[in-house]
């Protein structure tokens, strides 16, 4: 194996997983939750409807965060076994090194030195992005409590901080997304692609650009060796009760919180349910003039005209003003002119020259049921005309 | 003011008005046939006071006073008594249905549509209740009197603002728990008043197309309903009343949901409040009103309670109240997203400006490798060389 293509370890099959079970989380988080800040652009509406509404997308976000939040735990057993089992050198914390080099990286990417920083086993860049990691989740966890209770939050807290809470969680997701897009994949797949995550290897170019510093010490052999397996031993007895204890309370802690409390009624508020739609008003009371049991046409003049007892001379005046309002405009029989007055209508002829009385039109009027009525100064006329032989002149 | 509420009501009472003339027309050709004037009906009609008792007790009003009828829409458009009680000539009448004022109503049914056949076409709740044989289901004659109906709308065709504050009347015959509600409401206070610009029952629920506001799709679009006239800065300006109100309610986790299930499942329910589920639905008050007004912290917290029963008093201050986050109002909010404003692209600046380093290194390398007889590079090279221990390792492990 030559020098070129010797690999490194640098990520064990565990350290793999927890990377891959994070990709799963972060990703479902983003495609669950960046929907829902954005929520009227068409993308995520076609989003949100493909995880079926927006209910079932807010669960399945929910799921992701106790997943993001569990691996948090998990990751920080880890870390207590190799900081304090192990004692492995905490490469992860940031010190004025990593100043330096972010400024000599930037100088020798720009031509202002000649050569790169030599760089420890975690650069400025992935502490960057590890730290920035820590305290998104350390944000999106707090806020994401809140928000997912915020009837215990505001208990304690004023209400205002769930609308911050909201807020900061959607903006640092933007932040989130944005960093990782930017950073972490310019880093490790666009500039070249990083197998270390995958195979768990770096080549030894790789850990020449980026690592050499540890490179140098591996080379030197110049690395803090293993402890002895019964300190190991010695100190698992110690760190074992106590990563249980912390590590199942912290779990506990998770799933008490996101089963905290019933935030709201799940029925659908009906408010109109309380008032009954349909209520009568009660009538307006008709108006109290008293009926009158048969109304009387208006008579064009009051008083019975005078003349001869002839239809021209006075019976003919009676009846237009008298019947003629409808025998005249209804069909049927019309008194409005002598010879249809005679003629008749449907019920045949209304006057019998000669038999007032068998006339149906006295009969008629005499009956008391019809409408219209004559006074009986006119009735007496209209008789003694009938019986008369009711002339025309 | 905003003359319709909604764009379908101009439509309809377009149509409305070509019905109209074009039935005045019909009128007029009709009456000069041999049908008898109003004077033969009024004859008898005019009398003040005639109550036809009927079957089973009721009593039907049969007196037409002219200077009544001379005022409603149908006399000013020429439409004669004849016209509409076509089967009522001679004397005594034809035989009616007089089992019952209802029996009675309903053999006009079908009278209305000679005209206004249009009408006859749209679908409502009422319509919908009539024909599953409710008999409450009002016909056209039990909201419009056509003896009295007033004309509605102006020469121009715009709702007359009077004619439409007194349409809850109409509405109150049967709905009067609501209408009682409605009229002690801020909407109907002023409704009351004549004020053309707070809704009647019409605005919201329709005219002549009332849908079923129990339905999944009416609650979820109400919002929208309501903004509509909470938007309009021509309306809300007068009364110093935000046009916000719908923006922030959309922009919080009530009004996304609800917009959501809009969008994406209108039929299906959510238990997301809409404005009527804080603000009431008809009797909704001014927030300032002691009672009921949302502007009192005490109110609010009932409000909210009403879905979530735990909440306490800090609680409703989780809702922004429709304001807009600003330094007075929820100033957290303001000081959160300015923070953000100023920390993304800081962050996401720094990181830019490092892998625009790292581009612009690649790419100068590349380009130099791909030209390796360029004498350029080289002679540039010797002059800085500051620090010739760290160069020599470094040029020593390239090669």
């Amino acid at each position: 194996m030559s020098e070129q293509t010797k690999t490194y370890q640098r990520f064990n099959i565990a350290q793999r997983i927890e990377h891959f079970v994070l990709i799963l989380s972060f990703t479902l988080l983003a495609l669950t939750g960046l929907p829902q800040k954005f929520f009227f652009s068409d993308i995520s509406q076609a989003i949100i409807a493909a995880f079926g509404g927006i209910e079932s997308i807010r669960i399945v976000h929910r799921v992701a965060a106790t997943v993001f939040c569990l691996q948090a735990i998990y990751h920080l057993v880890v870390m207590g076994y190799k900081l304090y089992v192990l004692r492995v050198e905490p490469s992860m914390l940031p010190g004025i090194k990593d100043a330096q080099d972010a400024i000599q990286w930037f100088l020798f990417n720009i031509g202002l030195r000649k050569e790169r920083p030599k760089m420890p086993r975690y650069n400025f860049m992935e502490k960057m992005e590890y730290w920035a990691m820590v305290w998104g989740l350390v944000i999106m966890a707090l806020t994401g409590f809140m928000l997912w209770n915020p009837i215990a939050t505001s208990r304690v807290l004023p209400g205002v901080v769930i609308p911050a809470a909201k807020a900061a969680h959607g903006a640092e997701a933007i932040l989130a997304v944005l960093a990782i897009i930017l950073w972490h994949f310019y880093n490790v797949h666009i500039k070249h692609w990083n197998w270390s995550m995958i195979k768990g290897t770096l080549s030894r170019e790789e850990m020449e650009e980026e690592h050499a510093l540890e490179l140098e010490q591996i080379e030197r052999g110049a690395l803090p060796p293993r402890p002895a397996p019964e300190v190991i031993r010695k100190r698992m007895r110690i760190y074992v009760p106590i990563a249980s204890v912390v590590g199942l309370a912290l779990t506990a802690g998770v799933i008490y919180f996101i089963t905290f409390e019933q935030t709201s009624i799940t029925t659908i508020p009906r408010p109109e349910e309380a008032s009954q739609v349909i209520v009568l008003r009660s009538p307006t009371p008709l108006p109290t003039v008293l009926p009158t049991e048969t109304p009387q046409p208006q008579p064009t003049t009051e008083a019975a005209p005078t003349g001869a007892l002839t239809w021209e001379g006075s019976i003919g005046k009676i009846m237009v003003a008298r019947c003629g309002s409808c025998h005249g405009s209804l069909g049927g029989l019309n008194l409005k002119n002598y010879a249809d007055a005679m003629r008749g209508g449907k019920s045949g002829a209304a006057i019998l020259p000669g038999d007032a009385q068998g006339s149906l039109l006295v009969q008629t009027v005499q009956g008391g049921k019809h409408p219209g009525k004559f006074t009986d100064d006119e009735l007496q006329k209209v008789i003694e005309w009938i019986q008369s032989g009711a002339p025309e002149k | 003011m905003k003359p319709f509420a909604k764009p379908w009501m101009a439509l309809l009472l377009a149509g409305f008005l070509l019905v109209t003339l074009s039935s005045v027309a019909h009128a007029v050709s009709l009456s000069q046939e041999s049908l008898p004037g109003n004077e033969v009906c009024l004859a008898c009609h005019q009398t003040p006071g005639q109550i036809l008792t009927l079957d089973n007790g009721e009593q039907l009003y049969v007196t037409i006073l002219p200077e009544e009828y001379g005022k409603s829409v149908h006399a000013k458009n020429g439409v004669a008594c004849a016209m509409c009680h076509s089967d009522m000539f001679g004397y005594p009448h034809p035989a009616k249905d007089l089992s019952s004022l209802r029996a009675y109503r309903k053999q006009y049914q079908n009278t209305c549509k000679v005209c206004h056949a249009d009408k006859y076409e749209l679908d409502s709740v009422h319509r919908r209740a009539f024909e599953s044989g409710n008999e409450l289901a009002p016909t056209c004659i039990d909201c419009h009197n056509p003896h009295t109906q007033a004309q509605v709308k102006d020469e121009q065709g715009n709702l007359i603002p009077e004619e439409l504050g007194k349409s809850p009347e109409v509405c109150s015959q049967c709905h009067f728990g609501i209408y009682q509600e409605y009229s002690q409401s801020v909407h109907g206070k002023a409704a009351r008043e004549g004020n053309p610009d707070v809704p009647v029952c019409i605005t919201c629920h329709g005219l002549h197309v009332i849908e079923d506001p129990t339905t999944t799709q009416f609650r979820l679009a109400s919002p929208k309903m309501c903004g509509e006239c909470h938007s309009n800065p021509e309306i809300m300006n007068k009364y110093g009343l935000s046009t916000d109100v719908y923006n922030t309610y959309v922009a919080d986790f009530h009004g996304s949901t609800v917009t959501l299930f809009e969008r994406i499942s209108p039929d299906q329910q959510t238990n997301k409040a809409v404005c009527y589920d804080c603000h009431g639905v008809h009797n909704i008050g001014d927030v300032d009103d002691p009672m009921v007004g949302l502007g009192m912290k005490q109110n609010m917290l009932k409000a909210c309670q009403k879905c979530h029963p735990d909440a306490t008093e800090n609680f409703p201050d989780s809702w922004m109240s429709h304001y807009r986050p600003d330094r007075e109002k929820f100033p957290l909010v303001y000081y959160v997203n300015l923070f953000y404003k100023i920390f993304i692209p800081l962050v996401l600046g720094g990181m830019a400006v490092f892998v625009a380093s790292d581009i612009f290194y690649r790419v100068r390398r590349a380009l130099s490798r791909r030209k390796p007889a360029q004498p350029v590079q080289p002679a540039a090279e010797p002059p800085q060389t500051p620090e010739p221990s760290e160069a020599a390792q470094e040029t020593g492990k390239e090669e």
